[in-house]
């Protein structure tokens, strides 16, 4: 049987069809004017406080800079940074806390939640108390950590006295890395241990009661059913702490004040020391671009994904 | 023995000795603040004997004409009003994104994200030249103006419209009730926790944000407290441990009593939906 529709002729079909999309259009034409009305407060400051500053970065690490004076040199900060040894010097710290660090707390984060999910009542309590260290500030937490770790206040001082270790200085240089790394540690494993339980509560019973059913014992059940679950939000964890590292700041700032480290023993103080020591600003900000294509690259895997979970038009 | 109390014996073990290392340096801070700077020599755990305690609250409460004050003033004045207007402003953002189809939606919305991941040690230096041409410098708008763009906060935003359902704004739509109102009267309302939720994070992260005011502020007088407290010295520049000590406490304890009294408002964010 012919279709209804094919009694239509065609021109009345285009016309119609093109009613259709110009009132499309107009609706699309309004809503696009809401949208921008309700985004222009974001977007202005966005503009005046992201875009233009990266901009004005690009364009500085074009320059050669000395005092007031300025000139275009092109690409030479860049050059010059590639064969300033200081400067990949100083990503030693966030490489360690890359290869040490993350992995060390992302499988600690794991094993607590997992922990977390066997204890019914004290959860709570656990959890509550491994979450502090993250509310308070990496300067205060470097404040106290370096206290607590320096010779002339340290609790651990009487403690190696008494092991015969009297002559053994604790806050020294090669010290810092395992020291950044109890600070860092303290600081962020309880909230990832709650990131990560808080995905592994969203993992439906069923689950694990059918392996159990099947005679998988606990460990089975984590590492065969429960972890390939949390692949994602591990990557995600991993990707973040990741960019945390290649910036870390504020701890060896502080820890800086109590034993001597070298103004490049992170990418971020080297930056900070060139630009305002020694008043390279255009040198500091070609260094600041490079350190923020690194963090890009790394950040791409999460950007895909949070654009594709959020961003769905509405049907 | 059975294995099954044997492991939950063990696990009980190891979680309450994790607790000591996340509890550790809130007790030492705590004893140490009753301790002047001999009595912090002598490395002990216990509270200091005689409590120096009131003589280090006086004197870092009267340190320099009470700039301690307005240290704890500044703090609270970047955070509550640069969260309340960043989150304001993501709001009315992510509100856009939620309930309109327009022009240009995926690109800007990827812009923003992209914008997201550049480090703040990056922006900051531009930041500082541009406010140094604009006589922006040693300003408090210099700490405010980048803490109302809370990228992050637009994004989350997004994600708590989304809850939201449509037939919510649709049905408000057919009584008549324009953009701005449904936003205002059905939008706000629904996403409330959510809006709270980015208050806090949003206001703990001012309130600990040290490198911008760092960069941007010369006068103690307009640092914020986390800036403050690491500038405080005896006269002669030499550090002073237990004022230093007391004055990291009172810049803690806001948010200590903020997050045990709003526990359930501080949920950790993350990208994945």
């Amino acid at each position: 049987m012919a279709r209804i529709n094919t009694k239509v002729p065609w021109f009345r079909k285009m016309a119609w069809f093109g009613k259709k999309t110009t009132w499309m259009n107009k609706k699309k034409l309004i809503s696009t004017l809401k949208a921008y009305a309700f985004l222009a407060p974001f977007l202005v400051l966005f503009v005046g406080m992201v875009i233009y500053p990266i901009s004005l970065g690009v364009r500085l690490s074009l320059y050669g800079q000395r005092g007031a004076r300025m000139w275009y040199i092109g690409v030479e900060n860049y050059q010059r940074i590639f064969s300033d040894t200081r400067f990949w010097e100083s990503f030693k710290t966030p490489l360690f806390l890359l290869g040490v660090q993350v992995p060390l707390m992302l499988f600690l984060a794991t094993l607590i939640s997992l922990a977390y999910e066997t204890r019914k009542n004290s959860g709570v309590v656990y959890r509550f108390i491994y979450y502090l260290p993250y509310t308070i500030p990496g300067i205060v937490a470097g404040i106290v950590w370096s206290y607590i770790f320096s010779d002339s206040m340290s609790p651990l001082r009487p403690l190696l006295d008494l092991l015969g270790y009297s002559g053994t200085k604790i806050l020294t240089r090669p010290n810092v890395p395992p020291i950044l790394l109890v600070i860092i540690l303290w600081e962020f494993t309880g909230y990832t241990a709650f990131i990560v339980y808080s995905s592994l509560i969203s993992i439906p019973k069923e689950f694990s009661e059918a392996a159990q059913l099947d005679g998988a014992g606990f460990w089975q059940i984590a590492f065969k059913i429960k972890i390939p679950l949390l692949r994602d939000v591990l990557i995600t964890l991993f990707i973040f702490n990741a960019i945390g590292a290649m910036q870390v700041f504020n701890e060896p700032y502080m820890l800086g004040g109590l034993v001597v480290l070298p103004n490049n023993y992170t990418p971020a103080m080297y930056i900070y020391s060139s630009a305002f020591s020694q008043g390279r600003f255009t040198y500091a900000a070609a260094m600041g671009m490079i350190l923020a294509c690194i963090t890009f690259v790394i950040s791409l895997y999460v950007l895909r994904t949070a654009a594709r979970n959020v961003l769905r038009s509405r049907s | 023995m059975s294995r099954r109390t044997f492991w939950s014996i063990v696990v009980t073990v190891v979680l309450m000795g994790l607790c000591v290392y996340f509890i550790f340096p809130f007790y030492w801070l705590t004893m140490g603040i009753t301790k002047n700077v001999s009595q912090l020599y002598q490395k002990s755990l216990l509270p200091g004997v005689p409590s120096h305690l009131a003589e280090n609250v006086q004197r870092v409460f009267s340190y320099e004409n009470r700039t301690f004050f307005r240290w704890l003033g500044n703090s609270f004045l970047y955070a509550t009003v640069g969260a309340f207007t960043g989150v304001t402003i993501a709001s009315l953002a992510g509100f856009a994104f939620r309930r309109y189809d327009f022009i240009g939606k995926k690109a800007l919305f990827i812009v923003i994200l992209g914008c997201a991941m550049v480090p703040g040690y990056a922006t900051t230096l531009p930041i500082f030249i541009m406010f140094r041409n604009l006589g922006l410098i040693d300003t408090r708008l210099a700490v405010l103006l980048p803490s109302f763009v809370n990228v992050f906060g637009v994004y989350l935003m997004v994600a708590y419209w989304n809850q939201v359902p449509d037939e919510m704004f649709d049905a408000a739509e057919i009584d008549g009730a324009n953009d701005l109102l449904i936003y205002l009267r059905i939008g706000l309302p629904n996403v409330l926790p959510g809006f709270v939720t980015l208050f806090l994070l949003a206001f703990v992260g001012i309130w600990n944000n040290f490198f911008l005011p760092l960069v941007v502020l010369n006068s103690r007088s307009r640092m914020p407290l986390i800036l403050g407290i690491t500038t405080i010295t005896d006269p002669q520049g030499f550090p002073v441990y237990n004022l230093t000590l007391t004055a990291s406490f009172f810049t803690i304890l806001p948010l200590l009593v903020l997050f045990a009294t709003l526990q359930r408002y501080f949920k950790p964010q993350l990208y994945v939906g």
